[in-house]
């Protein structure tokens, strides 16, 4: 089993202080859900936990299995076991799809334990099934075109190839039809195991029903405000964050709320 | 005219030992003549006067040893010629082209055997002799060439590729002119392989005429790998008749300094020029390159696209120059010149000139110098790819709208391997 842990983790991104304080553990086995006002900082989090050299971290810690990874730059925060499939996945023109994941799945092994090339094209198949993609995708260029759904298939598919320990699924709902969203659940849903853990981040709890989080947490303003099972998803769901944040008495606003 | 050689004793003593006929040593002393009076050209941004450019030891037959090749990896091709300093090392497949009236030999040869084409044409109608001091010195020294000649309505399916090693074992400065004649409605697909062996500080000019008649078509691929100490001055000028067309496709992957002069000259009316360049630049190297087609004839086309990398301090200067002479009517002119930055301490260059001397014409221009995006690297390196791997997947991203519209498969499989050899080698000195 590993541990992932946040410890009262500070983030200012361009002299804002963004993160301030978020304290999160989670272990491989487990399936975590953060749900949160637009702008609290959930992106922030997840790039920050990836290494994304955009975001300061300005007090705080994070531990992959009791190892402080902050001063790991992110390819190397990668091979030990992370994964964020992205909000926002990058074009990337140099390179076929395919090439990319044998490349990303090499890059973890020993350089005479590449994976060899018919199992990989074995198991890309089978992935690719799962998620429904045409043989297609993986001959096209990285990302390169895709619609945003595609983008977001693509990223599960990279997961479900590349086997992390963590992965990190920041809004992989938002964009894709109900069928679509069926799915990529499906392929989350076969990553489950107790090797594997995730952490989900979305803004509906229809996803949520697909794949059954352990835990859930709501993020307000920098900080994770409260934690439950999956039965406060459908609570905020119900209520809102603004009923949330007067139970709990906290004093913030939220974006789409009138002065 | 007679020259008294006895005044040129280089000269006579390499045409004694060469057996060169007596006209052309008699070129060479004219050519020499002719220098005193003139002067270095002048290439846009690209400051070159002050390196070792010019041609200063005296002509000299030097032969080369082919054991050098010995471990030198080189293609095969079905017709081949290998030349090795002013040594021709191998030749394959030529007789058959000889079969169909193609001629392809080496300078010597060329000289004694087709004085006829070589009067006409070298350096007569693509390039004068007496253009500048770099011309001037080029003629005067020649020491190895070849002469590529496709007769009328010869279409060759196979490319025809040369090697030319030039031999930097020795401290011998290397002049080596090229003649691609492409006769009416020929058409031929030519592959130039020049690298280095060696690494005694050199000089190299290297002069390459393309003349294209009515309605041929030539596709002009040349992988250019010259040595770290070499430094180069490698013209590349290209005749254009009617309707002929002209394809080049060149990669800069030199180590030393260079001065690129590619030009085309669109005298026939309809007459076409694709130029296509990728450069990659590392270490401290410099490589200007000066990228012109003018647009002479009616309803010509000149298109420039030159993409280019730079490495660690290195500079890459990029001139674009489409230029319309009055009464080329209906003419298109457009250039693309990129540069993508790999360091903070590299210089890169992009300055596109349009000079358009008529109306009725078609003309445009891009130009830019960036970094690589952050966001590509980033995304690239959260699935685990060190960032020199994922630096090169951007490169190559960025360099693929040129690679992929070079018009022949094994071109484009060299040139992509070339680069990646270049790129690994430049990032070790990040
Ligand atoms: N690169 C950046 N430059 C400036 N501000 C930024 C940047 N990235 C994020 N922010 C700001 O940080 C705050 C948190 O953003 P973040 O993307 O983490 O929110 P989020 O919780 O993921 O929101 P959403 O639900 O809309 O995705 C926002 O106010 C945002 O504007
Ligand atoms: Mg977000």
């Amino acid at each position: 089993m590993s541990t992932l842990e946040v410890k009262n983790l500070h983030v200012t991104i361009e002299g804002k202080k963004i993160l301030k304080g978020v304290n999160l553990v989670m272990h491989t086995g487990e399936i975590h859900a953060i749900m949160g006002p637009n702008g609290t900082g959930k992106s922030t989090l997840s790039e920050t936990i990836m290494g994304n050299p955009a975001y300061k971290v300005t007090q705080g810690e994070i531990f992959l299995d009791g190892k402080d990874i902050l001063k790991m730059p992110v390819d190397e925060r990668a091979r030990a076991g992370l994964f964020l499939a992205m909000q926002y996945p990058a074009e990337i023109p140099g390179i076929t799809n395919a090439e990319f994941i044998r490349g990303a799945i090499n890059a973890r092994r020993p350089q005479d334990d590449q994976l060899p090339i018919r199992q990989f094209l074995k198991d890309l198949d089978q992935a690719m099934e799962v998620l429904d993609m045409t043989e297609e995708m993986a001959e096209r260029h990285l990302n390169e075109g895709f619609s945003g759904g595609e983008k977001k298939r693509n990223e599960i598919l990279q997961l479900m190839m590349i086997k992390p320990k963590f992965a990190i699924l920041d809004e992989i709902d938002s964009g894709l039809d109900i069928d679509a969203l069926k799915v990529v659940s499906r392929g989350v849903n076969q990553m489950r195991g107790p090797e594997f853990g995730s952490l989900i981040i979305t803004h509906y709890q229809r996803l949520l029903n697909y794949i059954v989080p352990d835990v859930v947490h709501v993020m307000m303003d920098g900080r994770i405000v409260k934690q439950g099972g999956p039965e406060l998803a459908k609570k905020l769901e119900d209520e809102g964050y603004a009923g949330l944040r007067d139970e709990l008495g906290l004093d913030i606003k939220l974006v789409d709320e009138d002065a | 005219m007679t020259i008294d050689l006895q005044k040129y004793p280089a000269i006579a003593a390499y045409a004694a030992q060469t057996n060169e006929p007596a006209w052309f040593s008699e070129l060479r002393v004219k050519a020499l003549q002719a220098a005193a009076d003139l002067e270095l050209p002048t290439f846009g941004k690209i400051r070159y006067q002050r390196w070792p450019v010019q041609i200063k030891r005296p002509l000299a037959y030097q032969a080369s040893d082919p054991q050098l090749l010995s471990d030198v990896k080189l293609q095969s091709a079905k017709h081949i010629i290998i030349q090795l300093g002013q040594t021709t090392v191998r030749q394959q497949g030529l007789t058959e082209l000889a079969a169909q009236g193609v001629i392809v030999c080496d300078w010597q040869t060329a000289l004694k055997e087709h004085p006829e084409l070589i009067k006409k044409y070298f350096m007569q109608k693509a390039i004068k002799y007496d253009q500048d001091l770099l011309t001037a010195q080029h003629v005067a020294g020649v020491t190895s060439g070849l002469l590529v000649y496709v007769p009328k309505n010869t279409v060759l399916n196979e490319p025809i590729t040369s090697y030319f090693i030039q031999d930097a074992t020795q401290k011998q400065d290397c002049v080596h002119h090229v003649i691609l004649l492409a006769d009416e409605n020929s058409e031929v697909s030519y592959l130039e392989n020049l690298t280095t062996i060696g690494d005694q500080p050199t000089t190299a000019s290297i002069v390459v005429e393309v003349i294209a008649k009515a309605g041929s078509h030539v596709k002009f691929a040349s992988v250019d790998r010259l040595g770290a100490k070499t430094t180069t001055y490698l013209n590349r000028r290209g005749h254009l008749d009617d309707d002929a067309k002209i394809d080049w496709s060149m990669g800069m992957m030199n180590d030393g300094n260079i001065v690129g002069d590619f030009d085309s000259d669109l005298i026939g009316s309809g007459s076409h020029a694709e130029v296509k360049v990728i450069a990659i630049s590392t270490g401290r190297q410099v490589q200007g390159i000066d990228t012109r087609v003018t647009n002479y004839g009616k309803h010509t086309i000149g298109h420039i696209l030159q993409h280019g990398v730079i490495l660690s301090r290195s500079s890459l200067i990029f001139n674009g120059i489409g230029h319309i002479i009055k009464g080329a009517k209906g003419a298109n002119a457009q250039q693309e010149s990129r540069i993508l930055m790999l360091s903070k301490k590299a210089k890169g260059d992009a300055n596109p000139v349009l000079l358009i001397d008529d109306n009725d014409v078609q003309a445009g221009h891009a130009a830019s110098i960036g970094r690589v995006n952050a966001e590509q690297l980033y995304y690239l390196m959260s699935r685990g790819l060190p960032q020199k791997i994922a630096e090169r997947l951007v490169i190559r991203g960025f360099l693929g709208p040129v690679l992929e519209v070079i018009p022949s498969d094994s071109i484009r499989e060299q040139l992509r391997d070339t680069i990646e050899r270049k790129l690994v080698n430049g990032q070790r000195d990040e």
